[in-house]
């Protein structure tokens, strides 16, 4: 057992030191640029530190600040209310079309914030769709208000609350309901009083996940700001990254607030779990098996098919139909497919070629990121590392923190002169794409190689350790086969999320290597809106195209392996 | 096997380690160096792994294999084979919006990879001169045979050279609103009454493109007066949006009624159809001016000559403004013609860069605080 938790500590210390590099030191040095403006330039030089305190002096940083503060608390509560009574439903009962559900999930999951924003923004402004086709004039005064970006906010992160509270209702340990039960307990007391409070860490973590994505996200207040100005902490670090003059210890400051408010909500975390043990799965835990409902099953159908209209529909369904529409509406609203026709007419190559290095930046990513993602969750799962929560954290800054930072930190850290002599210089390669979307990957894989991994029990690979198997014997014979349907998962999520990441790739792509976002980012400048449109819908039909080909490829094997 | 996973797992361990714990020693050890041996190691450890030490910035001159590495934020399409075809180097292009090259230059300045820049942001280049990363006092051949205006925008020490000028802002009206008469016809008819909550513009502290115009009216007027322009026209209830773009979307969906609009912006609606009109003021657009520098470092620095020369040559900007996708401007050298559909009066007005580069902080975050309140 001893050697079981050294070779853990081995694995720990080397998981540390790759998440170290990848997420914490680009995020370190951004943030550093406040204390050292000049560092990586040569120079020492003490920063200016009232900068910290200018977040309360000037107006727009502390509009950044407050908006975020809201933003982020109101989607957790909703959010997380939203995902764990749908995971309830959704684990208790079965219906048809559940399978949608968590199809839907996973595609809200992988869709970059800026398409579902665009989308929600296309569909509810003033003259969008909901007014045009649906008369729903109202809408816009309800969506362009903090509580309705909210909403906006709530439909498109809920799945991250949902997927962790359903993973944790897989198991359920049923002598204890039937205690109370027994004892008199009504079954709203049962569940307030025994099922909710065991559910709370995995409530929790699924109200961190949120949180982090919320408070990070850049996508929903650039896609608003056309129509409702409400600036957030990643949009004033985007401004002062990205105008004239460039400011890095200004989106010094602000990365630093932005930081401490996930630390402020991991400390609430933790304060809520205080004290209290939560290992409660023993040999009496049953798996759940959802049941018919008795009654009333019409309308969990019903309701699952508009909530699934609402989340999905609405965001992708705007762009559809953007990127079918005219290219003017001098012209009128008329159907056409110019568009498409556009993306691949005459020898404009640009798409195909950005689509081309995309694909294989994702996928070389994916790999990579599956690679560590697994490692990261053998530990946080079996080890005994002692740093095992910082571990946790750091596995999901990457969430919180916006792409462009650490894009802007890739360059501070991976374009240093010395490199070169080490065959290190790794920006201005494509590289320096895979090394980015590896960080941002590692949430989503971690997550749920981890949810995969809680299945195991430890016993099974000490045992084979007992009968003399290596570690990566135990791995490769053991762990893997029993966690691979998780991940493929995880691996074609990745795949899925990479390829459409703006911010990394506008920052670092390398000369004469344009990438797909790229290429859709300058047709919205060059005023081609159905373009982009198309282009982006194209770039997704054809990533769930290869995630639904890896699918069956790789599927019947998993039930071989299992027969 | 468990043996050789675990020296695998702790060699890797430790060079990442080592290589974290080096980054920011090794690169102050780095720049001693340099400041010792002036300009010699950096610039040739910039770009690829394969390329030898050399000691002289500048010693590739027969070497044409490797390409020359320019940043710019238009006309990416068809500068490259121009260029490739006419002098034989090959060139590497990064393009992207104004603020996203100028955030990669200032990411890099500590290794630059870039050779030549070429953008219309002629306040954040004439800074980057002030600090001295880009290549002086060298002449390109046709400096005389660029037109009055272009020579005046040439610095003292020559480090940049303008290709072209194009309005930041011209007025936009939508003809179904408004005609010839009672559109808005010079900057101060926007402040008027009839005009309240109909114009739109860009936001400054966001569009590059929007400072140039802004810059000229804070320059001419003095900053008070510019700043009570300003608070007049966002008390008219002006639409301010992020990007040009923006703008020209919701003067065709009919959001605003006029705007002020990027030059190629204006001129792209009015092409593909939209109900809109272009007014020149008679006391000038405020202009936009696209230069080209050399990094002070490059180690291409015959085959960045190249480059500006190229730019700068009448047959170049003829090409650019037949072919090119930002092709309504004015050419910097003399006997290129302009659009033919480009107004005749097109009459342009520019914030002096020295002036515009030095205030550019303080005026977008005047617009930036305005903005939220």
């Amino acid at each position: 057992m001893l050697r079981f938790g050294m070779q853990g500590n081995r694995t720990g210390w080397l998981v540390l030191a790759v998440l170290f590099l990848l997420i914490l030191l680009p995020l370190i040095a951004v943030v550093i640029q406040v204390l050292l403006p000049g560092v990586f330039f040569g120079h020492f030089e003490l920063g200016n530190l009232s900068l910290l305190l200018d977040v309360f002096r000037r107006p727009l940083w502390y509009v950044s600040l407050k908006n975020s503060v809201i933003l982020g608390i109101g989607t957790t509560v909703l959010a997380t209310i939203a995902g764990t009574a749908i995971a309830m439903a959704r684990s208790n009962w079965t219906f048809p079309g559940a399978k949608l559900l968590d199809f839907a999930v996973w595609i809200l999951i992988i869709t970059p914030s800026f398409i579902l924003a665009q989308g929600w923004v296309m569909f509810a402004s003033a003259d969008g769709l909901a007014a045009q086709w649906l008369g729903w004039h109202s809408l816009h005064s309800f969506i362009f208000q903090p509580v309705g970006l909210i909403v906006v906010m709530t439909l498109s992160k809920f799945p991250l609350a949902y997927l962790t509270v359903y993973s944790a209702l897989e198991w359920k340990v049923d002598r204890l309901s039937e205690a109370a039960r027994l004892s008199g307990g009504s079954s709203w007391t049962v569940w307030r009083t025994i099922q909710a409070p065991l559910l709370l860490p995995a409530i929790c973590s699924g109200a961190m996940l949120v949180f982090m994505d919320t408070v990070g996200d850049f996508g929903l207040p650039a896609s608003i700001a056309t129509i409702f100005r409400f600036p957030t902490l990643p949009y004033s670090i985007y401004s002062a990254l990205y105008t004239s003059p460039i400011r890095f210890d200004m989106a010094g400051a602000l990365s630093f607030y932005l930081v401490m408010l996930i630390a402020l909500a991991m400390s609430v975390q933790l304060y809520a779990m205080r004290k209290s043990r939560y290992d409660f799965l023993s040999s009496r835990a049953t798996r759940s098996e959802p049941r018919k409902p008795r009654k009333g099953g019409i309308y969990l159908v019903i309701g699952n098919l508009v909530f699934l209209a609402v989340v999905i529909g609405i965001p992708f369904g705007s762009n559809l139909l953007m990127s079918i529409s005219g290219s003017s509406l001098g012209k009128g609203r008329e159907l056409t497919f110019e568009h498409y026709k556009a993306l691949f007419a005459g020898n404009n190559d640009m798409l195909l070629e950005g689509l081309t290095h995309s694909l294989e930046i994702a996928a070389v990513a994916a790999v990579i990121g599956l690679f560590v993602g697994f490692l990261v969750a053998y530990v946080l799962t079996y080890s005994q590392f002692k740093l095992r929560k910082t571990i946790d954290v750091i596995s999901l800054v990457s969430l919180a923190v916006p792409g462009i930072v650490l894009g802007i930190g890739y360059i501070f850290i991976w374009n240093q002169a010395w490199l070169e002599k080490i065959g290190l210089l790794l920006y201005g390669t494509p590289w320096i794409l895979i090394l980015a979307s590896v960080a941002g990957v590692i949430p989503v894989i971690t997550r749920v190689v981890v949810g995969a991994m809680a299945k195991v029990p430890r016993q099974l690979l000490s045992a084979a350790q007992m009968q003399g198997a290596s570690f990566s014997q135990r791995l490769v014979s053991i762990l893997m086969p029993l966690i691979k349907g998780a991940m493929l998962y995880a691996g074609l999520a990745a795949f899925g999320a990479s390829v459409f990441d703006l911010a990394i790739s506008s920052i670092l792509y390398p000369p004469n290597f344009m990438t797909l976002p790229v290429v859709i980012n300058k047709a919205f400048e060059d005023l081609k809106f159905g373009y982009a449109a198309a282009a982006t819908l194209t770039g997704g039909g054809l990533v769930i195209l290869i995630i639904a080909v890896m699918e069956l490829l790789i599927k019947p094997s998993r039930k071989r392996v299992k027969s | 096997m468990a043996n050789a996973y675990r020296m695998k797992g702790l060699m890797l361990a430790s060079v990442l380690m080592a290589t974290a714990a080096l980054s920011a020693c090794g690169n102050n050890n780095n720049n001693e160096a340099n400041a010792a041996a002036a300009n010699s190691t950096n610039a040739a450890a910039t770009t690829e792994a394969s390329t030898e030490p050399t000691t002289e910035a500048a010693a590739d001159t027969a070497d044409k294999s490797e390409p020359l590495v320019v940043y710019l934020n238009d006309f990416d399409d068809i500068v490259k084979p121009m260029f490739e075809e006419k002098t034989g180097y090959k060139l590497e292009i990064v393009s992207g919006n104004g603020a996203e090259i100028a955030s990669r230059i200032e990411a890099e300045k500590g290794n630059p990879h870039w050779d030549v820049v070429w953008m219309d942001s002629m306040p954040t280049i004439d800074q980057m001169s002030k600090k001295g990363q880009l290549l002086d006092n060298w002449a390109p051949s046709n400096l005389d045979g660029l037109t009055d205006f272009a020579k005046s925008l040439v610095p003292a020490n020559n480090t940049y050279f303008p290709t072209g000028e194009h309005a930041a802002s011209v007025i936009v009206y939508n003809t179904k609103a408004f005609d010839a008469s009672s559109a808005p016809k010079t900057w101060d008819d926007l402040l008027d009454a009839k005009f309240k909550g109909v114009v739109g513009m860009a936001d400054p502290a966001v569009a590059a493109p929007a400072y140039p115009f802004v810059a000229w009216f804070f320059q001419s007027k003095g900053m008070d007066q510019g700043k009570s322009y300003f608070d007049g026209l966002l008390k008219n209830d002006v639409h301010v949006y992020p990007k040009n773009p923006n703008v020209a979307k919701a003067l065709t969906d009919g959001e605003i009624k006029a705007a002020a609009l990027q030059e190629s912006n204006a001129y792209t609606l009015k092409n593909a159809g939209e109900p809109v009109d272009i007014i020149w003021p008679a006391e000038g657009a405020p202009a936009s001016v696209r230069v080209a520098a050399i990094q002070k470092e490059s180690k291409h620095q015959e085959a960045a000559k190249a480059f500006v020369e190229f730019l700068l040559d009448p047959a170049t900007q003829q090409a650019l403004i037949d072919k090119g996708d930002e092709s309504y401007f004015e050419p910097s050298a003399k006997g290129v013609n302009a659009k033919a559909d480009r107004a005749a009066d097109a009459k342009l007005v520019v914030a002096e860069a020295g002036w515009a580069g030095e205030h550019e902080g303080e005026i977008k975050q005047w617009f930036a605080d305005k903005a939220v309140k």
